[in-house]
């Protein structure tokens, strides 16, 4: 009796087994209805600084899932924001993107010189993104006064610094001008004989071209228009001459890498860095000394380029794909979300009301360091929005690297970056004019 | 009779084509179509993630000529090359021939200097970074300990690439050195014995007897280390992404660089194929000078 039973139970199973690919191949067959109700989403998203952001963005979109009956977002952990952004345009090739995506602001040229972005402009005018965003941020998505992304997680580099180490060498104040940075990166620098102990000062590598255009509006140049590259004028060849006569001075690192330097600053081996205030919770929490945080320093003017980015939506969708992807990107950076998430990692909150929360306001008040990128936001504007902004990018960091290890002049290097970047965004225009 | 032959060839022909077709298809799809593909890429304006295309002509090869970084990077692919085999060969050999013994342990040992085989290119170069790392690594912390300067390594545009090719000395050293300890034991021992008779030293027996009776497999590994040398591509990727100021920027990288970050297509592609005439030259460098000097045994 007892065999039979598990006979029967055995063929049973050997069924279901059989049977189950087939199933699962036909869910349109057996659930219509649940089919035609879930939309699914695919977001590709980068980690750009120090900290366990991935938790993080994984968390907030298991929320969103549970919470929204008929969407599903799969996230996709892409990288770095070079990676992220090769991973979508690869998909935009075989003409099958992602839903969304959260790239570098600079990129927004390059997608919209492949047509791969939804104009979201009166969708975004209906709602209350022009309202309640701040302008600032928004304004990097925007092309033509038409917007092209909800930003996410707007930043600015910072200056980061160890207030025990400033106490050691019985400096008080955080530097305000370039001439005191390099006093104060001379004061701090400790060397044993000839091996180094310390750097007075470390400017993230990898961005440090980001870095150094915040330089540039300090000394009073945006160095880039629309269609060019301005690197070759006195006011960015003085700032690379500062930066190499700190390093010929030996306080501040003549390389490095993102994670390798915010590494550093938390083990003591530099006492100051420029680095995102995307990493300022991280800095905060887990170096084992008091973490200042001020403006990076001015020559003529107070001056920063934002990264970070905007979550951006595919064109190449169904209308209901494009739906569910606006509502994700807008619960993505509704006040609440907008205020958590920057708390969580340094961000600047793009909304106002998230400013104005109280559990904002508290927070502010127990970590005012988190005001300091965002006083400093009003000084900044977009980063390198030009076409062919990624080799852009990679010249630039080039000429800077041999610079800095004296291999050719500040001068030289970057009138020779121009002129190599101005010939490729005229390449990359000619081509989008044949288009 | 002869046109049963004649049938029993043409059967063995055709088992024959059959047999090869499958990898004849892979070949074409993934090796040669890609060749011709790139061809017709680089006289053209490709943009990765846009389906229009621009005829050029010769344009991106002109660019290519007025290239200042595809001159130096050319320059590192050789100079990587040039360093990185002769010396992971050399490295192998001696290596081979200290661990061709019957002593107890040697098992032991060839695994030993196996290892870095096995290991996954990026967790070895990972691993790397970290040696290397200036303040805290372990190779300046016994640097210090000669009293030696330290250096910057990885940080420094003239150690960097020199770093690279440490590194693949270890990597690759292993691997020439298992393909060489194979041949050497094909050596035949009274070659040795007639030496060791007539008070041959061990160095000149290495020279005279050793290195020209396994020259086949030596020039084959030289081949092989080539072949290796300039699809360099992870140490490149994990550890400096071509930095600093281009120093390790090596032509399989910047060919990357270029398709996939820049989404230039068109001059990836011509850069592919100029990489493709580096080595059919690297190749045919090696097979003219050294490939003229093998001895093959039993051969008049």
């Amino acid at each position: 009796m007892k065999a039979t039973k598990l006979n029967i139970s055995r063929r049973g199973l050997l069924a279901g087994c059989l049977a189950t690919p087939f199933v699962s191949m036909m869910p349109n067959v057996l659930m219509p209805a649940h089919a035609a109700e879930t939309v699914k989403l695919q977001f590709m998203y980068p980690v750009g600084v120090s900290g366990d952001i991935n938790t993080i963005i994984s968390g907030m979109i298991d929320e969103f899932n549970a919470t929204h009956d008929g969407i599903v977002v799969e996230a996709i952990y892409a990288g770095s924001y070079d990676n992220t952004e090769q991973k979508v345009i690869t998909s935009l090739g075989v003409g099958e993107p992602p839903s969304l995506w959260l790239p570098i602001n600079s990129s927004l040229q390059t997608f919209l010189g492949l047509d791969a972005l939804e104009d979201i402009t009166e969708q975004a005018k209906s709602d209350d993104i022009y309202d309640d965003f701040i302008g600032g941020f928004l304004g990097t998505a925007i092309s033509s006064d038409r917007l092209y992304g909800l930003s996410f997680q707007p930043s600015t580099p910072v200056l980061y610094y160890n207030k025990d180490a400033f106490a050691e060498v019985g400096i008080t104040e955080a530097p305000e001008t370039w001439d005191q940075l390099f006093e104060t990166a001379k004061a701090l620098t400790v060397r044993d004989g000839e091996a180094l102990k310390r750097w007075g000062l470390i400017i993230g590598g990898g961005w440090h071209d980001w870095m150094f255009e915040g330089y540039c509006r300090q000394n009073g140049l945006v160095p880039w228009e629309a269609d060019k590259v301005l690197w070759d004028r006195p006011e960015s060849v003085e700032a690379l001459a500062f930066w190499k006569t700190m390093v010929d001075a030996g306080c501040m690192a003549p390389a490095s890498t993102w994670q390798g330097s915010a590494n550093d600053f938390m083990a003591g081996s530099t006492a100051m860095l420029y680095h995102s205030t995307g990493s300022l919770t991280n800095l905060r929490t887990s170096s084992p000394f008091e973490v200042g945080v001020a403006f990076m320093p001015k020559r003529k003017t107070w001056g920063a380029s934002q990264g970070g980015g905007p979550i951006m939506i595919a064109k190449k969708q169904s209308d209901a794909q494009k739906e569910a992807a606006y509502t994700f990107a807008r619960w993505m950076t509704n006040t609440e979300n907008q205020a958590a998430w920057s708390r969580a990692t340094g961000y600047l909150a793009v909304r106002k009301s998230s400013w104005e929360m109280p559990e904002m306001q508290a927070y502010l008040t127990e970590v005012p360091q988190a005001k300091v990128a965002m006083e400093q936001s009003a000084y900044s504007g977009a980063f390198l929005q030009v076409p062919a902004y990624s080799k852009a990018r990679e010249v630039l960091k080039s000429a800077i690297d041999r610079t800095l290890a004296g291999e050719v002049q500040a001068e030289a290097a970057l009138v020779s970056a121009t002129d190599e970047v101005n010939r490729e965004i005229a390449r990359v225009l000619r081509r989008q004019q044949r288009g | 009779m002869s046109q049963n032959l004649g049938r029993i060839q043409r059967k063995e022909m055709l088992l024959a084509y059959a047999l090869l077709l499958p990898s004849l298809v892979f070949l074409a799809a993934f090796t040669y179509w890609p060749i011709v593909r790139s061809i017709w890429f680089s006289l053209n304006d490709v943009l990765l993630g846009d389906p229009d295309i621009f005829w050029l002509g010769a344009e991106n090869y002109l660019r290519l000529l007025n290239d200042r970084l595809f001159w130096k990077v050319l320059g590192n692919t050789a100079f990587y090359t040039f360093t990185s085999v002769p010396l992971s060969i050399a490295a192998a050999l001696l290596l081979a021939v200290a661990l061709d013994s019957k002593l107890r342990g040697m098992a032991f040992y060839r695994s030993a200097f196996f290892y870095p085989v096995m290991i996954p290119s990026v967790a070895a170069g990972m691993v790397w970074v970290f040696l290397y790392a200036p303040g805290y690594g372990p190779i300046n912390e016994a640097l210090t300990g000669l009293g030696l300067p330290r250096l910057d390594w990885l940080y420094d545009s003239k150690w960097a690439l020199p770093a690279i090719v440490i590194m693949s000395i270890w990597k690759y050293s292993g691997y020439f050195m298992l393909i060489l300890l194979a041949a050497l034991k094909l050596v035949p021992s009274d070659l040795y014995e007639a030496a060791r008779l007539d008070g041959v030293s061990a160095f000149d027996r290495l020279v005279h007897i050793t290195i020209p009776m396994i020259s086949p497999t030596l020039y084959f590994v030289i081949i092989i280390g080539t072949l290796h040398s300039y699809q360099i591509f992870d140490y490149v990727y994990v550890m400096t992404q071509g930095g600093p100021a281009d120093s390790t920027n090596v032509l399989t990288f910047y060919i990357y660089q270029n398709g996939f970050q820049y989404q230039d297509i068109g001059y990836a592609s011509a850069l592919a194929n100029a990489l493709l005439i580096f080595v059919l030259g690297l190749i045919g460098l090696v097979s003219l000078t050294l490939g003229r000097r093998v001895h093959y045994l039993g051969e008049r």
